[in-house]
């Protein structure tokens, strides 16, 4: 036994104890220490130590190829974000690639190119307006309110959504 | 101080990933740590596999290992494993049966007077403390680390392991007489 670990026994002792009773505390502890020292524990075998090795060297490997897999992974998705953000910048900031992105992105990028704010104004009411249009006409070809005719509906739509498209970018 | 900064070298291997430095870690606390397992189950089989757990378990997480006293934290894996090991036995309600058996067993007359006849009387006896008090004298014994560490492993006050340590080893010397 390390004979460091005995040298504040005494002291610690009698934090808790008066004196005669931490050193016989003292004493007690480090003659059952002696006492355990007598009686060794088996050893593991050689055998049980090689295999030990191996299972340490396999789990070494393993945790190797985790690690690589680990890497890898962080990396494909670092690059799968950077590449997402490049494709994005470059369909914000170069020209004619406005329009296939959705309507909140290219308004953003509208609103803030532009300098009259009236207008700028007016045209979101228009839009506005004409959205909740087109949404309380879904709600209606949904509910089966069109008399059945939902191919003609549906096209009489899309045409009215082209509509407000070009006028919308037309200003 | 020599043998600190050996072993230092030694775990900084570990960390880089050095197979030749875990076996060293093996050679050097094999003894003490089987011996931990082996008072604590009584049974050598049981030993075995929680030694061989215990080191694919340093392979593992000696990342996690930030400096310190390194018996501490191996020793905290092992008595984390020990019990364990004891969560799993009393689930399947064998613990208690294994030790009454093991008891019995051992309580048989010796056949001769030898060493092994000595490594047992301790071994009959310690089934007789509770596990609380066993398990910590013989981390006491095995790790080898202060009272003061050990307190702060068992998220205990100092003087709390210092009462039960003192109280289970005069029960137990009294056991032995």
């Amino acid at each position: 036994m390390d004979e460091q670990n005995h040298e504040n026994l005494r002291e610690f002792l009698e934090k808790f104890l008066v004196p005669t009773e931490a050193e016989q505390a003292a004493e007690d502890i480090h003659n059952g220490e002696q006492m355990l020292s007598g009686y060794p524990a088996p050893q593991p075998d050689e055998m049980l130590l090689a295999s030990i090795k191996r299972k340490m060297a396999d789990a070494l490997s393993y945790e190797g190829e985790n690690n690589f897999s680990r890497m890898f992974y962080k990396i494909v998705s670092v690059a799968a974000v950077f590449i997402f953000l490049t494709v994005i910048s470059l369909m914000v900031f170069t020209n004619g690639g406005t329009e296939k992105l959705s309507g909140d992105l290219v308004m953003t990028a509208v609103i803030w190119e532009s300098e009259d704010i009236a207008a700028d104004d007016a045209n979101l009411a228009t839009l506005i307006a004409q959205t909740e249009e087109i949404e309380s006409e879904m709600l209606a070809l949904e509910l089966g309110e069109n008399g059945g005719n939902v191919v003609g509906s549906l096209t009489e739509l899309e045409l009215e959504l082209e509509e407000i498209n070009s006028d919308f970018w037309k200003g | 101080m020599a043998k600190n900064e050996h072993l230092a070298q030694i775990i900084t291997g570990c960390k880089d990933g050095d197979g030749e430095s875990f076996s060293q870690i093996v050679d050097i606390y094999s003894g003490r740590l089987y011996g931990y397992f082996y008072r604590l189950t009584g049974n050598k089989e049981v030993s075995d596999d929680l030694l061989s757990e215990l080191f694919v378990k340093l392979v593992e997480k000696i990342k996690s290992y930030h400096g310190g006293s390194f018996e501490n934290w191996l020793f905290r894996i092992a008595s984390n494993l020990f019990y364990d090991y004891l969560r799993v036995k009393q689930r399947e309600k064998k613990l208690f049966e294994y030790q009454q058996q093991q008891q019995l067993e051992l309580e048989k007359p010796p056949f001769r007077q030898d060493d092994s006849e000595r490594i047992d009387k301790l071994q009959v006896q310690l089934v007789k403390l509770d596990v609380d008090t066993k398990e910590l004298i013989m981390l006491r014994f095995y790790s080898q680390l202060s009272f003061k560490e050990i307190s702060q492993m068992r998220s205990e006050p100092i003087g709390t392991t210092l009462s039960k340590m003192h109280r289970g080893l005069n029960k137990l010397r009294k056991l032995m007489e």
